[in-house]
């Protein structure tokens, strides 16, 4: 009987540490986040862009709303880090499709975007949900593919040409997540004018881009995909790329304010310095750096001042 | 007086008394005393109230109307922490030894550690539960388990015992056992107690009083041999254990149980008039005992019963009005 | 098949390393997991209790709710806090979105109907007249509910297991509320969701082979 009380008032003591523990999120259960698992990038370039015209340490905290692709890419598992050393500021970033994160803009559940599809963003830009948008940088659309080729796109330089092949020799994974993979997708059959419903032989997975060059891989079949997510992925995969270059696959990311005119509870201060960090020119030098060692080629074209039209879109 | 009563008295009455459950008047009891310091059997058919009057008297249910009264004071839980003492008829333990059951019930009536210690070895000894103690309680036989419950109530020496059903669930020998000994554990740990029983022995054995109860109501109240050798209705005698003989003009007579024979060529035998109640209007009553086809006639005229009574059956008819046997 | 083993193989190595930001991970899983369970058995056994015993206006409408909220998908549960927490919703103010408190929530929300149906049963399974037995000799409220809990602790116990096993095994509602944030909110089912979707399936594995040991270690 005394044992049982005993038990129990030590259950209820670990209860009350428990939900103690639970309350910092600052200095969380893990120190800082030192990767096993993602490789740090080009450390040398940090802190020498550390020595110079040092932003203002401004702490707290702030949510970025971008895509599962931008995340996966594993730029911003350096950028975060970086930015946090420099101003104090906590970025949460929450991976979600290109519809949700700007429709989380537009409710004001996020401070700041980040997200690559032009068109899509052009609506909210319209209605001010989303203000001081920036153009960060860009990198291209891919379609990958089995080396075998079936339907014999490698080499070939004209997109209807090429989708026409794929609709009719090749299996198809689409996304099918309402990503901006998945709207360039379509913004593709449609350039070749087919209906992606009538293709047979696609595939939607309705999930993120690891996920579907997954299934691609197990089918042999094809996909389209952004390039960083697959050089970063490509070695886990029997996959190579068969269709690049053409403008269209063009995939511009670029980073918005949330209007604190619309939602006061914005984090202005610090979605504003995250915004700034982007374009900052040690940044955008780091993002050109990003993984060129790695995979012998660079992830991410920097495109900081640039506009739309600039880069032919 | 038991040595077990002290100062106040402990009767139990029922006034206006009447439990429903939904629309169904389960209890309608006017007025009922069990007296002070008495055993009382408290005994009816299945289904009949009793141990909901048991369940009213230790307020684990409330009346619908009028009241239960423990030596002039209304029932409340918190009289019956103090008075009542009460083994269900299904003994139910918690986790632990016998000893430490028991404990527990003293623990929970206040009763200081030392004196715990005594009144469980004495209770254990007068029901003869000693070896048991330290056993599993939830493990006993259904003997053990209910001289183990017993012990609980009596060790209480409460001034209201309510058992029911004290001999359910035993083998013949231990019942035997158990009926011997009960008179005497009851003399010596309780005071007014109520045993619910359904079997005659047993209220024969163990009660001085006696209450029927049939149908949520009261047929009988009285002394044992009092209720037995008058039973106000064919119901109540019926259950009394007697052969009920409807007449032909709508009476019933009511044979006391006794086993007769009717030897071969000795018809028609007769009855002392003790064995046979008037229950109504008759001059001649027939009827069916165990397959036989029996007669009794009564003498023509008005008024009292004449001492004998003719009762006829075919030649060699063994006649039994059952003596023991169900309540 | 050779993905499998090399995830083994993977595994141990993270594991005997004793990788920091897996055991990070780890811990924060227990930490999470366990404060909910342990405030759904706060909650939820008191409640159990009262649900079996009383008889109170409502209560067979009390039970309706509980039996409909151990059929709701955790995923759904975490759709509802989501909708609750953030910022353009009702306690967005409060901040709670994005964290580890926001996932214990959740977590409290998906758990508590299981620990409160589960001892409901229990008790429930006693016998009938064990509280007639405790009324009858005296027991006080607070004495009756100690003895009673204790009749019915292994059932009870089965009911904080039963909790913490729908939480810690769950991902839907971790991910939607916690947001799956490296070094704040990622726990073991929402890393190995990442792992998965960035085909690091080794990594996967690995967090799936602690999840599993973690969890039998808290069972026992």
């Amino acid at each position: 009987m005394r044992a049982k009380t005993l038990a129990l008032l030590t259950l209820i003591a670990f209860g009350v540490l428990f939900f103690a523990a639970c309350g910092d999120d600052d200095d969380s259960g893990g120190a800082a986040a030192s990767a096993s698992n993602t490789p740090p990038a080009v450390a040398t370039t940090a802190t020498d862009a550390a020595s110079e015209t040092r932003p203002a340490q401004i702490g707290g905290e702030m949510i970025l709303a971008t895509t599962t692709s931008t995340q996966d890419s594993g730029l911003l598992d350096v950028l975060v880090p970086m930015f946090k050393d420099q101003t104090g500021v906590n970025v949460k970033v929450i991976a979600v499709g290109t519809g949700a994160s700007l429709e989380m803009g537009a409710k004001g559940d996020a401070d700041a975007v980040l997200v690559h599809a032009p068109a899509s963003e052009k609506k909210y830009v319209d209605n001010g949900d989303l203000v001081e948008g920036q153009l960060v940088m860009h990198n291209d659309f891919v379609i990958v593919g089995p080396s075998a080729d079936p339907a014999g796109i490698r080499g070939e330089k004209d997109l209807a040409t090429t989708m026409q092949a794929l609709a009719e020799a090749g299996g198809f994974i689409s996304r099918g997540d309402d990503s901006g993979t998945h709207k360039k997708e379509l913004e593709l059959w449609k350039a070749a004018d087919i209906d992606p419903a009538t293709v047979n032989a696609r595939e939607e997975t309705g999930q993120g881009m690891g996920a579907t060059l997954n299934v691609a891989n197990q089918r042999q079949a094809y996909t389209l995909t952004d390039r960083g997510t697959f050089l970063a992925l490509r070695d886990g995969f029997d996959l190579e790329v068969l269709f690049e270059g053409e403008k269209t696959l063009l995939n511009v990311y670029s980073v918005y304010l949330v209007n604190p005119e619309k939602h006061s509870a914005v984090k202005v201060e610090q979605a504003r310095a995250w915004i700034a960090f982007l374009v900052a020119p040690e940044t955008q030098a780091l993002i050109g750096d990003f993984k060129k060692a790695e995979y012998g080629e660079p992830l991410f074209t920097p495109d900081a001042g640039k506009s739309l039209e600039d880069l032919g879109s | 007086m038991g040595a077990a009563a002290p100062g106040p008295v402990n009767d139990i009455r029922c006034e206006q008394l009447r439990f429903a459950r939904g629309r169904q008047l389960v209890l309608d009891i006017p007025a009922l005393r069990f007296a002070q310091g008495r055993v009382t059997a408290l005994v009816g058919p299945n289904g009949s109230g009793k141990s909901t009057l048991l369940r009213l008297i230790s307020a684990l249910e409330r009346p619908t109307a009028g009241r239960v009264l423990i030596d002039g004071n209304a029932v409340t839980p918190k009289l019956v922490r103090e008075a009542v003492a009460y083994a269900f008829q299904a003994p139910v333990f918690v986790t632990g030894s016998v000893a430490s059951n028991l404990d527990l019930a003293l623990r929970l009536r206040h009763v200081p550690a030392a004196e715990r210690e005594s009144r469980i070895r004495e209770a254990a000894a007068a029901c003869g539960i000693e070896p048991l103690l330290h056993r599993d309680a939830r493990r006993l036989s259904g003997g053990e388990s209910q001289r183990a419950n017993l012990a609980r109530a009596l060790a209480l020496r409460a001034p209201v015992t309510l058992l029911d059903e004290p001999l359910a669930g035993l083998d013949a020998p231990g019942r035997r056992q158990l009926l011997h000994d009960l008179p005497r554990l009851l003399r010596q740990f309780a005071s007014t107690t109520i045993v619910v029983t359904h079997d005659r022995d047993e209220a024969l054995r163990l009660a001085d009083e006696m209450v029927v109860l049939i149908g949520g109501r009261v047929r009988a109240a009285g002394s044992r041999a009092g209720v037995f050798a008058r039973p106000p209705d064919a119901a109540t005698a019926r259950f009394l254990g007697y052969t009920i003989i409807p007449t032909k003009d709508g009476g019933v007579v009511a044979i006391a149980p006794r086993v007769l024979r009717a030897a071969p060529g000795d018809v028609p035998f007769v009855m002392d008039v003790e064995d046979v109640l008037d229950l109504g209007i008759r001059r001649e009553a027939w009827g069916t005992i165990a397959g036989v086809q029996v007669s009794v006639s009564l003498p023509p005229g008005e008024g009292e019963l004449p001492p004998r009574i003719e009762v006829s059956a075919p030649t060699g008819a063994v006649l039994r009005f059952e003596a023991g046997g169900e309540l | 098949m050779e993905a499998i083993w090399e995830g083994f193989r993977e595994a141990i190595r993270l594991i005997a390393t004793g990788d920091p930001e897996l055991r990070e991970i780890a811990l924060r899983t227990v930490v999470v997991s366990g404060s909910a369970t342990l405030l759904a058995m706060m909650v939820g056994v008191p409640t159990g209790y009262a649900l079996a015993r009383g008889r109170f206006p409502g209560r067979t409408l009390a039970l309706g709710v509980v039996n409909t909220g151990m059929g709701v998908p955790p995923v759904v549960a975490g759709l509802v806090v989501w909708l609750l927490l953030v910022r353009s919703g009702p306690f967005g103010e409060m901040e709670l979105i994005y964290t580890k408190r926001a996932m214990v929530i959740a977590q409290f929300l998906i758990s508590l109907p299981l620990v409160v149906g589960f001892t409901t049963a229990a008790v429930q399974a006693l016998p009938r007249e064990l509280p007639d037995l405790l009324a009858v000799l005296g027991a006080g409220r607070l004495r009756t509910l100690w003895l009673i809990a204790r009749e019915a602790q292994i059932g009870i116990l089965a009911a904080v297991i039963a909790g913490f096993g729908s939480v810690i095994s769950e991902v839907g509602a971790s991910m939607t509320v916690g947001g799956n944030l490296r070094g704040e909110t990622r726990v073991l089912t929402t890393a190995i969701v990442t792992e998965t979707s960035r085909g690091q399936n080794a990594n996967a594995m690995a967090l799936g082979l602690l999840l599993t040991w973690v969890q039998q270690r808290r069972v026992r």
